[in-house]
């Protein structure tokens, strides 16, 4: 397959070249996710009361969309909305380096973007317009690809997104997990620390608790 | 006044200022604290830097959502670039002993004698180390866990192996009064576990040490032969954010122990690529992974992370790496983002995450004369994200596939119902006259089955001749008077068992080296 792009590409970069460089080395993505071109025409949601840190509306409504079709709505589970799962993705790609902020950005405009989504896999919708199946149609066309670029971003948007979701203690119950065992809560009441004139606290290294089986 | 020294985090500096002292130490892992807590008690005036914070028992709470980002690389998500390879790697004040599972392996003669056979190392023996050994089990208070407190996860392992007639062993931890938890991991909420935070550092900081957290060292001040100090920026303790107040820290000697991604880097940064070999030979132990639905609850998070292990495949012949069994310890973030599909299928592995047992396969890289390794590069300078490339080979994915097939057995022969393969699309597989032609015929590739790491290595390998390493067999960079690199960044080739063992005792060992160039 003979992959032409979207967009004018920078000179010297074949599609062997974007293959070895990996998506986050980010030529693909510079090309499929820069501009307005990228999120025409895209759904909108209902953003966070508090704000977005890293993403625009556009790519907040990609990140949401696939959000939703990584955890079902499913008894005894909690929804994403309730869980806040892409505003948490968003508050999680705050913290990382401004690099990494472009490149997961340009990686959500090139998964939206119908162009690169025709020539990539044959729709012309963006994908927050597409019905449920198709959009797990697409996420199983980037998991399966036998381009290694669009499995490293399939890697990389799953697990921002589940680690959205699963971060949150509400969901703990669902997967019958029942959290830290409650001899944690001491924590804060110890002491941390810092050297100089106070003695070092006994706890610091030393535990005098009874073993547990 | 007290002698003790101080530690210190990025909100303790208002201004930029300047500090002078013997050695600065680049680090505080299992590498760092080692060589600290033996300089400063030789009398040296240390100061240890450390890019991450200093959290203690206060702190850990065992959420996951809390732990990773302040603990880990990269928030726990450190990656190749081509995100095939999860990198889990510390980022704290006490470095991985904040946050590994405990395990303590000597270092296995075998490689000892091929470091000196292949390598040219000197003096690195068996006999040489076994006193610097010795004194960190007792200090760590390292010993076999026991039996009957192993944990249903690795009962699995045990028993599969005791079945099928796998040579198997009981895991040796470095903890003290250990309640049994399972939050290595997260950092231990008892200090029963005896990370450096809470030993060796605090040691050291009694003799005067300064320990200061939150320093991003950018470049050492290196003048011909010479590095006359580091040069750091402090960060935010809250954001991670530099905050634009700078500490340059002079020493007579620098000690870099970033590990083995951070300390290549560092060099590379400064402008030393060790005549284009910083970086190179870069192993990482990659794990593949099989998860097993069990017929009783296994609770994967809970109780001792790792007891029991198997080097039944550690000698695999010619031209094929050999791998060490062990298990990991599942939590649901984690576990999550490691278990494989989307949607429904992805949920039903989670919703029976209480029954699930995992088992690794650990395979040792850098022991085949054609295994080069993966490489370390620099992005853009200014940034703290490098570039980690680990190419995967045929003789990798063969590695994988053996591997997986004898996980497979195990825990089939220890009674699971089902066997799933990490593959992006998982391979599942009940009865054991199935393994082999599932496996087979399971796709092979980058990207299409989870490769994982907890153990980074290389990447400034020590060996004789500098054309092809960047350390002597005194960890002391060549070519250089007073530059040392102390972390697994200087093992030439991986090692086959758990490294933090072999990173103290290395250090432990070069530690006479370093004090002799400072005197």
């Amino acid at each position: 397959m003979d992959v032409p792009h979207p967009q004018p590409v920078p000179a010297g970069l074949s599609r062997r070249s974007l293959v070895k460089r990996g998506l986050l080395g980010g030529a693909l993505l510079a090309a499929g996710g820069a501009g307005f071109l990228a999120f025409r025409g895209g759904a909108a949601v209902t953003l966070p009361p508090d704000g977005l840190l890293v993403f625009t509306p556009a790519q907040f409504a990609v990140l949401d969309a696939v959000a939703r079709r990584m955890v079902r709505p499913r008894p005894g589970w909690p929804t994403v909305d309730e869980v806040g799962a892409a505003r948490a993705a968003d508050r999680i790609a705050a913290r990382v380096e401004p690099s990494a902020q472009k490149e997961l950005r340009q990686l959500l405009g090139l998964f939206e973007n119908g162009l690169a989504g025709f020539v990539l896999g044959g729709r012309t919708r963006p994908f927050t317009r597409l019905q449920g199946r198709e959009q797990d149609a697409v996420l199983a066309d980037w998991r399966d690809s036998r381009l290694a670029v669009l499995r490293t971003g399939y890697a990389a948007l799953r697990t921002l997104v589940l680690a959205g979701y699963y971060q949150s203690p509400s969901v703990w119950p669902a997967v019958g997990y029942a959290g830290p065992p409650g001899i944690f809560q001491d924590g804060p009441s110890q002491p941390e620390w810092r050297g100089g004139d106070t003695p070092r606290p006994d706890g610091n290294g030393v535990w005098h608790g009874e073993a547990l089986p | 006044m007290s002698k003790a020294g101080r530690i210190l985090t990025g909100r303790d500096h208002g201004a930029s200022s300047t500090v002078h002292c013997d050695v600065v130490v680049v680090g505080s892992g299992a590498g760092g604290s080692v060589l600290a807590d033996r300089l400063t008690a030789r009398g040296l005036a240390v100061v240890m830097l450390e890019e991450g914070g200093y959290w203690t028992r206060r702190s850990f709470d065992g959420r996951e959502d809390h732990s990773y980002p302040r603990l880990y690389q990269e928030m726990g998500n450190r990656a190749t670039d081509d995100q095939s390879v999860l990198i889990l790697q510390g980022r704290n004040v006490g470095g991985g002993t904040t946050v590994n599972w405990c395990t303590s392996f000597r270092t296995p003669r075998t490689v000892l004698d091929h470091w000196r056979d292949q390598h040219g190392v000197k003096g690195l023996t068996e006999e040489a180390l076994v006193p610097h050994w010795e004194a960190i089990e007792k200090r760590l208070h390292i010993a076999e866990w026991p039996l009957d407190r192993m944990n249903a996860n690795n009962q699995v392992l045990w028993d599969g192996c005791g079945k099928l007639g796998y040579s198997r062993g009981l895991v040796r931890r470095n903890v003290n009064n250990c309640a049994n938890l399972g939050y290595c991991g997260l950092g231990c909420p008892l200090d029963a576990k005896m990370a450096m935070g809470v030993t060796l550092i605090p040691d050291a900081v009694e003799r005067g040490m300064t320990v200061q957290a939150n320093a991003s060292v950018r470049r050492l001040l290196v003048e011909n032969r010479r590095v006359r100090g580091v040069e750091a920026q402090l960060l935010d303790p809250e954001t991670d954010r530099p905050t634009g107040v700078a500490l340059t820290v002079m020493a007579k000697t620098v000690a870099v122990c970033g590990g083995a991604i951070n300390s290549p880097a560092l060099l590379l940064r400064s402008g030393l690529d060790g005549n284009g070999n910083v970086g190179k030979r870069f192993f990482l132990h990659p794990v593949v992974i099989m998860s097993a639905l069990m017929p009783e609850p296994v609770a994967p998070w809970s109780g001792a992370p790792q007891a029991a292990y198997s080097h039944h495949f550690i000698e695999r012949g010619p031209g094929k790496l050999g791998f060490l069994l062990e298990v990991p310890p599942v939590m649901p973030l984690i576990g999550a983002t490691v278990f494989p599909g989307f949607g429904e299928e992805h949920q039903q592995l989670m919703e029976e995450l209480p029954f699930t047992q995992t088992s690794i396969a650990i395979c040792r890289d850098g022991l085949l004369p054609e295994d080069t390794g993966g490489t370390v590069k620099l992005r853009d300078p200014a940034e703290r994200r490098v570039s980690i490339d680990y190419p995967l080979r045929a003789f990798h994915f063969e590695a994988f596939r053996e591997a997986c097939k004898v996980m497979a057995r195990i825990q089939l022969a220890a009674g699971a119902r089902e066997v799933r393969s990490l593959h992006s699309r998982p391979v599942r597989i009940q009865k054991a006259a199935d393994i082999d032609a599932a496996l087979d015929s399971a796709a092979w590739e980058a990207g299409r089955v989870r490769v994982a790491t907890a153990h980074q290595m290389g990447g400034c390998a020590m060996g004789a001749d500098p054309r092809t390493s960047v350390v002597d067999s005194t960890l002391r960079y060549h070519g250089m008077d007073n530059l040392f690199v102390v972390d697994g960044s200087v093992f030439p080739t991986s090692l086959g068992v758990n490294p933090q063992e072999s990173i103290f005792g290395i250090a432990r060992w070069a530690s006479q080296f370093v004090a002799a160039a400072t005197a």
